[in-house]
C-alpha cells in the first residue's frame, strides 16, 4: 500500500516511515501542507497521514485541497493530532478527514486504523468500478434501443399512413417504442387498408411483436388479400410467437372508394365511431371479435362489418390510451367526454383537432401512462390519389416470353378461398410487368366477381341502389355463396410477347389475354351491358371501368364467357 | 398505485378478490394467488374472480386472466368472473372475454 506522510516534524516523519516501512508499505513524505498536495499528485498514494499544524498550508486546508483536486477517487485521510477536544476532532472530519490518530502514536492502533481504511478504500474502488460498468451498460443499451427504434419506425412506417389524403393521425408513444401499431397501405385495387393494433404492455416487448404484424399487413395487402384474411394470418402468427398473457387488440378497416364501402373488423379496440356531415354519430362499430393472439379464429371470426360509405362520413378510430388518459386527480378521460364532441355543435372538419385539444387540456401535466393513438378517416377524400407513391414491392424486370396458364375452380373451392391473390401473384412472378399490377388486378377482380356474383350467384346489382339494398346485397351474396353446391369458374390466361417496333422505336412488351367463363345461365347479350353498367350506379365499378383499362373486351357464348386483352409496354 | 388481492379457498373452489387497480403491478400477486391451485393435480377446481372492489382493469390484467385460464386447463377450465361493474364489464366485453369466461 502506498502511504503519504505529511508532517513538518522530522522526528515524527522518521518514526512513522520506519514503522510503516517495516509493515511492507511503500512510504512517501512531505514537509508541509503545500508539499503534501504536490506529493499526492506525484505518487497517487492509497492513504494519507496528515499533521494539522504546519507552515505554508495547514492540514485542514491540505485535506480540502486534495479532496477537491482528486474528487473522482477515494483516498482515505487520517489526521495526526495532539488535540483531543471534541471540537478539534469534528473539524478534522469536516475538512474531509476520514479518521484521526492522536499523538503519541500507538503502533497497534495505527495498524488497525490503516487496515480499516484499506477495507473502505477497496469497497469504494469496487463500487466505483461497478458504477462505471453500469453506466457503460446503460449507454450501450440506450444506443441499441435507438438503433432498434430507427429500424422499427422504418418497418412500421413503410406504408401509406402519411401520404393517404383521407387520413389524419396522432400517436404518442409512452416510451421509446410504441405499443400501438398504426399502419395503412393501398391494396392492388386502390382500396386503402388501415390497422390500429394495441399490444398488451408497452415498449420493446410490444414493438417486437408488432413487427411481424406490420410485415403481414403490408405483404398481404399488396397481394390483394382481404382484411379478414389479414386478421386470420396475424392471429396465427401471434398465437405462435407471443406468451399467453400477451395479445393485440386490433381493428382493421378497408376503405373501398370504388364499392363505396367501409369494411371493418374490430377485435378488442374501443368502438369505431362514424360521424356524419352534421357532426353527429351515424354508426358505432363495436368489437365483436376477440383480440388477436388469444385463440384460433373460426369462419365467423373472419367476417367483417360492411357499411355503406357516404362522402360526408368521418371515421374515428382510437386506442384505449385516449379514453383512459388520466389527469392529476386520477380521473379518466372516458368515452362520454370523447363522444360529447359528436353532439352536432362542432363543424365536422374541426372535430379531430377539438378532441386532441380537449384531451390535452384534460390531462394537464399528468404523466402519460399508456400509448395514445387517434385516427380520422375523411371519406370525402378516399378517392384522391396518394400524395406520393408508397414503397411498392419491387419486381425485377423479366423479358416478355410466351406462356399460358389455366385455372378451374369448383363451387367447393369458391366457397372456401378467394383465388385472386394467388392468380395475380402467379402472373407477377411469371411476367412481372412493373407498374401494371394494380390494373391487372382490377381487371381480373372485376371479371371474376362478375362471373361469381352474377353468373353463379345470380345477384342483381340493382339491389345496391338503395342504402338498405346495399347491405342486403352483401348479405344475399354471403348466403348464396354458402349454399352454392354446383357450378364452376374457369380462367385462361395467356401472354403474347410483342417485340420492339424497329421503325417507330415503340418499346416492346406484351399482351395478356384473359378469358373467364362461368357455368351459369349467362345473360341476354343486351342485358349484360345494362346489368354491368348497373354497377356504376352505386359501386362505380363495372364495365366502363373494364373498358377503360383493357385494349379489348368481348362477351361470348350465352354471355357467360368474357374475353379481355390487356396490353403493356416495357 | 396498485390494488390488493384476497384469496379464500375450499376443496372445490378458489375465490380471488381484487381490490383497487387491477393492473400490471399485480402480476406476481395474482399469479401467486392461483398458482398452487392450478395444475394437473387440481383438475375440476373452480376459480372465481371477484371484481367487486376493482376500480380499474387494464390489458395486462386481461392477460393475467388468460394466463390463469391456460394454467387451469384452457378449454377445460372453470372460471367465473363475478361482481363486474358496468365499466369493467364493458372492457371485458370489448375483448369478447365472455367467450372464454363466465361473466356475471
Amino acid at each position: 500500500m502506498k502511504i503519504l506522510i505529511v508532517d513538518d516534524d522530522p522526528i515524527n516523519r522518521t518514526i512513522l516511515q520506519r514503522l510503516l516501512g517495516k509493515e511492507g508499505h511503500e512510504v512517501f513524505t512531505a514537509v508541509n501542507g503545500r508539499d503534501g498536495v504536490e506529493q499526492f499528485g506525484l505518487h497517487q498514494p492509497d492513504l494519507v497521514l496528515l499533521d494539522i499544524r504546519m507552515p505554508m498550508m495547514n492540514g485542514y486546508e491540505a485535506a480540502q485541497e486534495i479532496k477537491r483536486i482528486h474528487a473522482g477517487r477515494f483516498t482515505p485521510i487520517i489526521f495526526l493530532t495532539a488535540v483531543t477536544d471534541e471540537e478539534g476532532l469534528v473539524q478534522c472530519i469536516d475538512a474531509g478527514g476520514d479518521d484521526f490518530l492522536t499523538k503519541p502514536f500507538n503502533r497497534t492502533i495505527l495498524q488497525a486504523k490503516i487496515s480499516a481504511m484499506e477495507r473502505i478504500r477497496r469497497l469504494h474502488a469496487r463500487l466505483s468500478a461497478q458504477k462505471e460498468e453500469l453506466e457503460q451498460h446503460q449507454e450501450r443499451l440506450h444506443q441499441e434501443l435507438e438503433v432498434g427504434q430507427h429500424i422499427f419506425a422504418n418497418i412500421v412506417r413503410s406504408g401509406n399512413l402519411l401520404d393517404a389524403p383521407c387520413l389524419n393521425h396522432w400517436t404518442v408513444p409512452m416510451t421509446l417504442f410504441n405499443g400501438d401499431l398504426l399502419v395503412a397501405s393501398y391494396n392492388p385495387a386502390g382500396g386503402l387498408h388501415i390497422m390500429l393494433g394495441d399490444f398488451t404492455g408497452h415498449g420493446l416487448s410490444a414493438a417486437v411483436a408488432a413487427m411481424p404484424v406490420a410485415d403481414i399487413f403490408y405483404e398481404m395487402t399488396a397481394q390483394g388479400f382481404s382484411i379478414g384474411d389479414l386478421a386470420e394470418a396475424m392471429n396465427v402468427k401471434l398465437l405462435s410467437i407471443m406468451p399467453r398473457r400477451m395479445f393485440c387488440a386490433g381493428c382493421l378497416i378497408e376503405v373501398d372508394h370504388r364499392q363505396k364501402s367501409l369494411n371493418i373488423w374490430n377485435g378488442g379496440l374501443p368502438d369505431v365511431l362514424v360521424i356524419d356531415g352534421s357532426g353527429r354519430l351515424a354508426h358505432r362499430v363495436v368489437s365483436t371479435r376477440m383480440p388477436l393472439g388469444i385463440a384460433p379464429m373460426t369462419r365467423e371470426d373472419r367476417k367483417v362489418e360492411i357499411l355503406e360509405m357516404h362522402p360526408d362520413y368521418r371515421v374515428f378510430l382510437f386506442s384505449d390510451g385516449v379514453t383512459e388518459a388520466t389527469n392529476a386527480e386520477g380521473q379518466m378521460y372516458g368515452c362520454e367526454r370523447l363522444e360529447a364532441h359528436f353532439d352536432g355543435s362542432h363543424a365536422p372538419e374541426t372535430l379531430f383537432q377539438a378532441i386532441l385539444d380537449d384531451l390535452e387540456a384534460f390531462r394537464g401535466d399528468a404523466r402519460q401512462s399508456d400509448d395514445v393513438s387517434l385516427l380520422e378517416i375523411v371519406c370525402d377524400r378516399a378517392s384522391q390519389e396518394p400524395r406520393e407513391s408508397g414503397r411498392g414491392r419491387q419486381h425485377a424486370a423479366i423479358a416478355p416470353t410466351p406462356w399460358q396458364a389455366s385455372f378451374f375452380f369448383s363451387a367447393q373451392t369458391l366457397k372456401s378461398v378467394d383465388p385472386l391473390p394467388t392468380i395475380i401473384n402467379a402472373v407477377m412472378n411469371l411476367q412481372a410487368p412493373i407498374g401494371h399490377r394494380e390494373r391487372l388486378y382490377t381487371i381480373l377482380a372485376e371479371l371474376f366477381s362478375n362471373a361469381l356474383d352474377h353468373g353463379l350467384l345470380k345477384l342483381d346489382t340493382r339491389t345496391k341502389k338503395t342504402p338498405a339494398g346495399f347491405i342486403q346485397y352483401y348479405t344475399q351474396r354471403e348466403e348464396r355463396l354458402a349454399r352454392l353446391e354446383a357450378g364452376s369458374i374457369r380462367i385462361d390466361l395467356g401472354h403474347v410477347p410483342r417485340p420492339e417496333d424497329p421503325e417507330t422505336g415503340a418499346p416492346g412488351g406484351g399482351e395478356i389475354h384473359i378469358a373467364i367463363e362461368d357455368s351459369g345461365a349467362g345473360f341476354e347479350l343486351e342485358q349484360i351491358h345494362s346489368q354491368l353498367s348497373g354497377n356504376l350506379g352505386h359501386g362505380g365499378r363495372g364495365i366502363a371501368l373494364l373498358r377503360s383499362l383493357c385494349h379489348s373486351l368481348e362477351y361470348h357464348g350465352r354471355g357467360n364467357r368474357a374475353e379481355a386483352i390487356y396490353r403493356w409496354s416495357l | 398505485m396498485s390494488g390488493t388481492i384476497h384469496v379464500t379457498r375450499n376443496d372445490k373452489e378458489t375465490i380471488i378478490g381484487v381490490k383497487g387497480r387491477f393492473n400490471f403491478e399485480m402480476h406476481s400477486q395474482f399469479r401467486a394467488a392461483y398458482q398452487s391451485d392450478a395444475g394437473d393435480d387440481n383438475q375440476g377446481r373452480r376459480f372465481v374472480i371477484d371484481l367487486a372492489g376493482t376500480e380499474y382493469i387494464d390489458s395486462s390484467a386481461l392477460g393475467m386472466l388468460l394466463l390463469l385460464r391456460e394454467e387451469a386447463g384452457a378449454n377445460e377450465s372453470d372460471i367465473e368472473i363475478i361482481n363486474t361493474r358496468p365499466e369493467i364489464r364493458k372492457i371485458l366485453e370489448t375483448a369478447n372475454f365472455q367467450r372464454l369466461f363466465k361473466i356475471a
